[in-house]
């Protein structure tokens, strides 16, 4: 199993959309970071919310995690790749949870260097501008505990979308629209009816339940999580099942 | 050894394997024939575990493919040439199939310079041609030194003088004593590279056995010269052959040669040649899939 996960890391690194990925995050925190720090007045930098907003820049990884979790699986049918990985292990079940655990593995790995980024930016800058920096504050180490945890679900979820729907173009873009677009157009729809109560069990108002920053409407942070884990367990067994019994023509 | 055992495979409405059942032996290259959409790859692909078969099955090695232990150091396949990420190198496609099957990376450089792509290996394989990804293919079959060889139209994409090296590599294998399979739809590719022949024709099989047997069973033609030609087709043609002018007074005709000798004779027509014309494996081999080409 080990071979397998290395094997898939290796697969991760060895194609340019790895720069990709590593280029978007660092840029996009980067901006993030000094975006928040200069938009800021200055008497609200002094105060926690502030610290966890700057915390909560690295949520920009959540995107590109489930974008690299629906990759990792689609890329293979996408290329034809399916064919040599069954070929070298022929339990499928396997080649999903080598592939879960490595787009886990980089995604952590993302979200590490989204947060050298924004330290990068912020610290000298804050610094020099003496506002305190709060490393030592309970409630920044759990902010941040709280978005490494919300990267691993969205990695997953992505993992289980990509083994359900297969076809890359599809997986991709029916996931964004169905984020930005579809599930609050769903809940939208059903609130005007007055029928909105399990508005708050989809999959990514769970998530979003789940980076710990809370919300309106939404569900406190560990029932998110277990709801969360319920949609990717769910759709993981789905995929599962279906790359199980699929023919690899 | 490889074991097909009354293989059905359906695909909506089309049966594209059709209880098809034949062996490839260890020691031996068996050419598996038939025309584009015969059910070839659906065959090798169900060999493979990729394929799940509705009727019958496959061993491969005596067990279904999904129950070999280490299957890349006991089966190699080269399915298509296209099952390559693009922007990968050559080389690092190779090492991501060898770290999974746990096989060293110097096997890697190996078989790199086995299939003489040393030269191209750090470079992406959308730089490649059909020929590249052909031998890159047959790299990675290679790579955990197995008994058998599954090898779907290898020959796709490969100038003559890769054929004629393809052939003399997938020789040596078969003399080390492994089993090699491979499939064609050009019959002139693998006919002097292959053993045995199993020819299938819309899923079903119509022939295997050595080359030597499916000639003899095929019919040939009796090729007949005559300075009497006309008169002798005419009598050929009154009991029911088929006689084909050839020109300069030669006749090729549908029945052997004792009943043209003997009807000659029994008319006083002067003979000068009586000779049987073997079929070729080419002709069997449109005579058996109903003359239908490919492409």
């Amino acid at each position: 199993m080990s071979a397998l996960v290395v094997s898939e890391l290796l697969k991760i690194r060895t194609t340019r959309s790895f720069w990709g990925y590593v280029s978007a995050i660092a840029l996009l925190t980067g901006v993030g970071a000094a975006a928040h720090i200069g938009s800021t007045q200055e008497a609200a930098r002094h105060e926690l919310s502030f610290t966890l907003g700057l915390v909560d820049i690295v949520g920009v990884a959540v995107v590109i995690a489930i974008i690299l979790g629906i990759t990792i699986v689609t890329n293979e049918f996408r290329h034809g790749t399916i064919t040599p990985t069954f070929l070298v292990e022929p339990r499928r079940e396997r080649v999903l949870g080598a592939k879960a655990i490595a787009g886990v593995a980089f995604a952590l790995a993302f979200a590490a260097l989204a947060f050298v980024v924004i330290a990068a930016v912020a610290i000298p800058w804050l610094t020099i501008i003496d506002v305190p920096l709060r490393l030592g504050d309970g409630d920044v180490w759990t902010r941040i505990a709280e978005q490494l945890l919300a990267v691993v679900l969205w990695t997953l979820l992505g993992v289980a979308i990509g083994t359900v729907v297969q076809n890359q173009v599809a997986a991709l873009v029916g996931t964004l629209v169905w984020i930005f677009l579809g599930e609050n157009l769903l809940v939208g729809l059903a609130s005007l009816l007055d029928f909105d109560t399990w508005a708050e069990y989809l999959p990514f108002h769970a998530l979003d339940a789940a980076d710990g920053t809370g919300g309106d409407n939404l569900l406190s942070y560990w029932p998110g999580v277990v709801v969360s884990l319920g949609w990717i367990a769910l759709l993981g067994a789905a995929g599962t099942w279906r790359t199980r019994r699929r023919d690899i023509t | 050894m490889i074991d097909v055992q009354g293989l059905s495979k359906r695909y909506g409405s089309v049966l594209a394997v059709d209880d098809l059942s034949f062996r490839a032996e260890p020691g031996t290259i068996t050419g598996f024939l038939g025309p584009n959409g015969a059910g070839k790859s659906t065959t090798l692909r169900s060999a493979l575990g990729l394929v799940h078969p509705d009727a019958g099955g496959v061993t491969v090695l005596g067990v279904p493919y999904e129950r070999l232990d280490k299957p890349l150091h006991r089966v190699g396949a080269v399915l298509e040439a296209s099952e390559v990420h693009p922007g990968r190198s050559g080389r690092n496609h190779l090492r991501i199939l060898a770290t999974a099957a746990g096989i060293p990376r110097s096997r890697v450089d190996e078989v790199l310079g086995l299939v003489e792509l040393s030269a191209a290996a750090k470079r992406r394989v959308k730089g490649y041609s059909l020929g590249m990804r052909q031998r890159l293919g047959l790299a990675s079959a290679l790579l955990g030194d197995p008994e058998v060889l599954v090898l779907d139209e290898p020959a796709n994409g490969l100038d003559p003088a890769g054929i004629r090296w393809l052939r003399d590599l997938l020789r040596s294998l078969a003399a080390e004593g492994r089993t090699v399979l491979l499939s064609s739809h050009v019959l002139a590719e693998v006919s002097q590279t292959v053993d045995r022949v199993v020819i299938i024709h819309r899923g079903k099989l119509v022939r295997q056995g050595s080359i030597a047997e499916v000639l003899a069973g095929a019919e040939g033609a009796t090729r007949v010269r005559s300075p009497d030609a006309q008169r002798l087709a005419a009598l050929l043609a009154a009991r029911g052959s088929t006689v084909t002018d050839l020109g300069d007074g030669v006749l090729a005709v549908d029945a052997p040669p004792e009943q043209v000798g003997e009807l000659a004779a029994a008319n006083a027509v002067v003979l000068h040649e009586l000779t049987v014309e073997q079929a070729t494996l080419e002709e069997v081999f449109f005579e058996l899939t109903g003359g239908e080409t490919t492409q």
